[in-house]
């Protein structure tokens, strides 16, 4: 099997959300008590969660006397260079790549629910369930995938935002329908081409790059290298969620540190 | 819909208004999308910006209700620039027909206006007929009395500037979409308008409706690929419920109900058979006698015969209006005693919902079939109710889910397509044909027993289908038998008025034939390459797919557009769709295209409707300006009820707009969304969505809590701020709009309060559809 990618062509979302519950139906995952918060639009859950793997976010804003209201569904962009696959701690790693199609997936069997992918993902993406203590993201529907089918949120997407086929191909059409918007007089970007080494959700975003509350330049964090030398001296049969955490925590407080003193110098 | 869903994709523009499609009707979006892949320009018009708007090239704002303004101002800006097709306009609308020299226009009323009872004697809106008793026509659209002529000086009134003053759209915006969409007048172009509940509900949604077929004629865009006039239906079978007639002034096939004053089936069948003397006009109505007495013989079977009028006396006939404002006026009143509700949830779902669900405590009984519980079956417990004083005995019957049973849907395309159970209902849940037949026999069985005042058009009733009916049998019956053969009827061209033919619904006659269940096909040709897909399920009628396709050539037969041909001349037959028309008729001929019709020619000038033949601008009955056009405020057919509970509201006390929506996350009342987790989890609770400059001037912020009242109620909702809204400026003065989602009530797993609640108990001039769409009202901080 190729590399695999889904584009998603932002520019014919139409934010129906059947995304959000395809998701949730395919994957079993049960609905979050949710409250009205005042969007922006009409944006629910918050955020993601263990209970909510995709979303799609609202986007409002006047420009010279007309609207842009866009929308972005959000969910792991299933990176080539992996910040969540670098962090796992433990030994084989629990987050995982699928060496053919480039799917980053949790295996659970291998998850101590440690929170380290969750503290280096650049994207906000994993979640860390406190009930099996296991993390949980978009897999791609691998599941599917293996079967021959398309991801649930394709599979269901009316008006064609969401294309499903080999990462090659999938970048050729992304690159065809941001010239044909540029002609129309859009500011299209496309997301996903080296972002981290390449991204297995491709954005074409017809507003620019500025839009959607996506980072610029995502990164891997470089103390990812030290948060392995600190549990080095861990084995792999006594790693645990807890002493994870306190690596984490401390690293946190070094990265704090040098932020102030870099401020300092600023000074 | 004239034409189908997938032909969207054939339009170089489309103009949704009155609809939120990508919302709505999410699935439509798959060919909106396509046809913006080639090329075509979307045009969103809309009070506020929504998730379509933000898929248009033109986003233009209008006040709410005021669609008739705007429609006449680009039919004027057409009329004024040239910009129609001439030889469709003359060849095949009534354009060129004279009319009666005393018609007349004059200020806000149409000649014929009976003060007294808000009525319109309709002699003068008559076509001035020749010797032989044929419309008078003068083809250079020149003559002062003819239709184009009439119209001109109608719209001359709807300027741009009027237009704007109006609307509240401004100016500039108006005319960007009025020369855009005109461009579709060009030959081989086509545009399509795409509507929906934001047309329809107001008190002259009919007119409004009628003002884009105007404007449609006009364009020569009906009967195109890619044109006509498409109605998105709300509900995903309502365009089979409409064809089978579940309303009060229709039966099956859109016959007419039996008045009061039809005495015999000789008088009926007069009364409503169109009469043409023109030899070039098909006036195909002229069968009525065969659809009727067809449908009588499936209803009375072998009791209905010859010699007793194949059991005309049989049918109810009507004396009023029965229509859903009238029915829960007369509830209001104590008349009405017991009540039977199929998927219907008018506690949260009618207008001026406080009043219906104070009616619903005078029934005796109320027999509620339905998935979940709804609000209707429970208003005993709702708000402002002491479930002590309620006398009601209320029956909730557990219904199935449509996954759950098999049978045909009809889209709003008018494809019947046939479905198959997935699943078996859960529980004691059943089908509703099951639960139908149930409560029939048993009524049967009491009459048959027990006699009553007039029994034989219960007992005598051709209903034999065993204690569980299945749907094949009802399908087949709908599609009408040969009696003397017992064969299966090949379309509606075998139906007799003898009674040797019996047909449940002439519409539906060619769907279930001999060859089998055309309604379960799934064969994928497209031999015209525009999507027709003919045999693809089945479509009524005949499996036309797109209707008035004679209009898509012009008067020599050749297609408008060659390149999306929907039916062409080809020396000796037409080719392509279905003909509507007479398949070898050769276009020399020159028989009228719309076959329908008894002049045989589309109506610009709409004799047949109660209030008007030109749609003409009115207010809502509850409007926060006075009508700028004429000094006419309403439109003067509209009965405004008078019991204690529909009060109407002034601007001086109620100064903002409302509208009512659904959004994509929930379905009608909620009564089948606001109980799935997962819906509810993306659409939680009630909310209301205004502008900036509102929420300011009320010290709202976007999250709060916020108290909105009209005359008939008060509801509590979240606040939704947004620059989507936008105040309109109308000759001056700034009115603000502010929208209502209608899903929310009392039960369920997301309660809220019913936006209807606030809407008024008034009705549209020609057909009563609630004006749920534009009413007064005002806002505060909770």
């Amino acid at each position: 099997m190729a590399e695999k990618a889904v584009l998603l062509d932002l520019s014919k979302c139409m934010a129906c959300r059947g995304c959000q519950v395809a998701c949730k139906q395919w994957n079993d995952l049960p609905a979050e008590k949710t409250t009205f918060f005042g969007g922006p639009g009409y944006q629910n859950p918050k955020d993601l969660s263990p209970q909510t793997w995709t979303l799609v976010k609202f986007f409002e804003k006047k420009e010279n006397g007309s609207l842009i209201w866009a929308f972005r569904k959000h969910q792991c962009l299933h990176c080539s260079d992996a910040a969540c696959i670098a962090a796992c701690p433990v030994t084989p790693k629990a987050m995982t790549r699928d060496k053919e199609t480039g799917i980053v997936y949790v295996d659970e069997s291998r998850c101590i629910g440690c929170g380290a992918c969750v503290e280096y993902c650049p994207f906000g993406v994993p979640h860390v369930d406190e009930k099996d203590e296991k993390s949980k993201k978009c897999t791609f529907c691998i599941d599917r995938i293996q079967e021959g089918l398309e991801p649930a949120c394709v599979k269901t997407c009316p008006s064609g935002a969401l294309i499903f086929g080999d990462r090659d191909e999938m970048l050729k059409k992304a690159k065809a329908i941001a010239k044909k918007l540029k002609m129309a007089g859009r500011n299209p970007y496309i997301y996903g081409i080296k972002e981290l080494k390449g991204l297995h959700k491709i954005y074409v975003l017809p507003e620019g790059l500025d839009f959607y509350d996506l980072p610029k330049s995502p990164k891997v964090p470089e103390d990812i290298g030290l948060l392995e030398g600190l549990l080095k001296p861990i084995s792999v049969a006594t790693l645990t969620a807890a002493a994870v955490g306190l690596a984490i925590g401390y690293l946190k407080t070094v990265r704090q540190e040098q932020v102030a003193e870099k401020e300092k110098e600023k000074c | 819909m004239t034409n189908h869903w997938i032909d969207i994709r054939n339009s170089d523009c489309i103009m949704i208004i009155g609809s939120n499609a990508a919302e709505n009707h999410p699935i439509s979006f798959k060919w909106v999308t396509e046809a913006m892949e080639n090329g075509a320009k979307l045009i969103s018009v809309d009070p506020r910006f929504t998730r379509t708007s933000s898929k248009a090239d033109i986003y233009a704002p209008l006040r709410s209700g005021t669609d008739i303004a705007f429609i006449g101002g680009i039919i004027n800006y057409c009329l004024v620039n040239g910009l129609y097709n001439e030889e469709y306009v003359a060849e095949f609308t009534n354009a060129s027909h004279l009319i009666n020299s005393g018609f007349g226009f004059s200020d806000g009323y149409f000649s014929g206006f009976d003060q007294k009872n808000s009525k319109y004697s309709k002699s003068t809106w008559q076509y001035q007929l020749d010797e032989n008793g044929i419309p008078k026509e003068d083809k250079t659209l020149k003559d002062p009395n003819c239709v184009f002529q009439l119209m001109k000086k109608h719209y001359s009134r709807y300027d741009a500037d009027t237009v704007s003053k109006v609307t509240g759209c401004p100016k500039a915006m108006f005319l960007k979409v009025t020369k855009k969409y005109c461009e579709t007048g060009q030959r081989g172009k086509a545009g399509t308008i795409m509507y929906a509940m934001g047309t329809t509900q107001h008190t002259y949604g009919t007119q409004n409706v009628r003002s884009y077929a105007v404007l449609q004629l006009l364009l020569g865009n009906m009967g195109l690929a890619g044109g006509g006039i498409n109605a998105l239906r709300g509900e995903s079978n309502v365009q089979g419920s409409t064809d089978h007639c579940l309303l009060f002034h229709i039966i099956p096939g859109y016959l007419k109900t039996p008045k009061a004053g039809d005495k015999d089936l000789q008088t009926y069948l007069k009364h409503y058979t169109p009469v043409s003397k023109d030899p070039k006009s098909v006036n195909y109505w002229k069968h009525y006698p065969k659809f009727a007495v067809s449908l009588l013989k499936a209803f009375w079977g072998d009791a209905a015969t010859e010699e007793n009028d194949f059991a005309y006396n049989y049918l109810p006939k009507i004396s009023g209006n029965y229509s859903h404002i009238a029915l829960f006026e007369a509830l209001y009143k104590g008349v009405i005693k017991g009540m039977i509700l199929l998927g219907q949830n008018p506690a949260v779902g009618g207008p001026n919902a406080r009043m219906e669900r104070k009616a619903m405590e005078n029934l005796d009984w109320m027999v509620a079939a339905d998935l979940w519980e709804t609000e209707t079956a429970s208003f005993w417990k709702g708000p402002e109710v002491d479930p002590k004083k309620i006398k009601t005995e209320v029956f909730l019957l557990p219904a199935a889910a449509s996954f759950e049973k098999e049978g045909s849907i009809t889209n709003s395309g008018r494809w019947a397509q046939w479905r198959y159970q997935a699943v078996n209902p859960p529980g004691q849940a059943k089908d509703d044909l099951w639960i139908l037949n149930a409560i029939f026999t048993r009524v049967q069985n009491l009459y048959k027993k027990e006699g009553g005042k007039f029994p034989e058009p219960i007992t005598k009733l051709a209903w034999n289908y065993g204690e569980h009916p299945s749907s094949h049998t009802v399908a087949k019956e709908i599609n009408g038998y040969n009696l003397t053969t017992g064969k299966l009827l090949a379309n509606f061209t075998k139906l007799k008025d003898d009674g040797t033919t019996m047909c449940g619904n002439w519409l539906y006659s060619g769907s279930y034939t001999e060859d089998g269940n055309m309604m379960a096909r799934r064969e994928l040709d497209d031999p015209t390459g525009i999507g027709l897909y003919p045999k693809w399920t089945w479509c009524w009628p005949v499996n036309r797919r797109i209707i008035y396709n004679r209009a898509s050539c012009d008067t020599k037969g050749n297609p408008w557009n060659p390149d999306k041909y929907v039916i062409k001349w080809n020396g000796e037959k037409w080719v392509g769709d279905v003909p509507d028309y007479g398949k070898t008729v050769p276009p020399e001929k020159n028989v009228g295209a719309f076959i329908m019709k008894p002049e045989g020619h589309a109506r610009i000038f709409g004799m047949g409707l109660a209030d008007g033949p030109f749609p003409e601008h009115y207010e809502p009955v509850e409007s926060p300006v006075e009508n700028m056009i004429s000094s006419v405020q309403i439109d003067p057919i509209v009965k405004v009820w008078d019991s204690e509970m529909d009060k109407i509201g002034t601007s001086d006390t109620f100064p903002i707009i409302a509208t009512t929506y659904r959004v994509t996350e929930h379905w009608q009342t909620g009564a089948m969304t606001r109980s799935l987790p997962w819906l509810v989890e993306l659409m939680p609770n009630m909310f209301c969505e205004m502008s900036k400059s509102l929420a300011k001037k009320k010290s709202i912020k976007n999250g709060d809590n916020v108290k909105i009242k009209s005359a008939r109620g008060e509801i509590e909702a979240y606040a939704l701020v947004t620059d989507r809204f936008q105040p309109f400026k109308l000759n001056g003065k700034v009115v603000e709009e502010i929208g209502l989602a209608w899903h929310y009530g009392f039960i369920g797993l997301s309660k809220g309060d019913s936006a209807n609640c606030l809407t008024p108990h008034v009705g549209d001039a020609n057909t009563m559809i609630p004006e749920y769409k534009a009413f007064l009202c005002d806002v505060k901080k909770a």
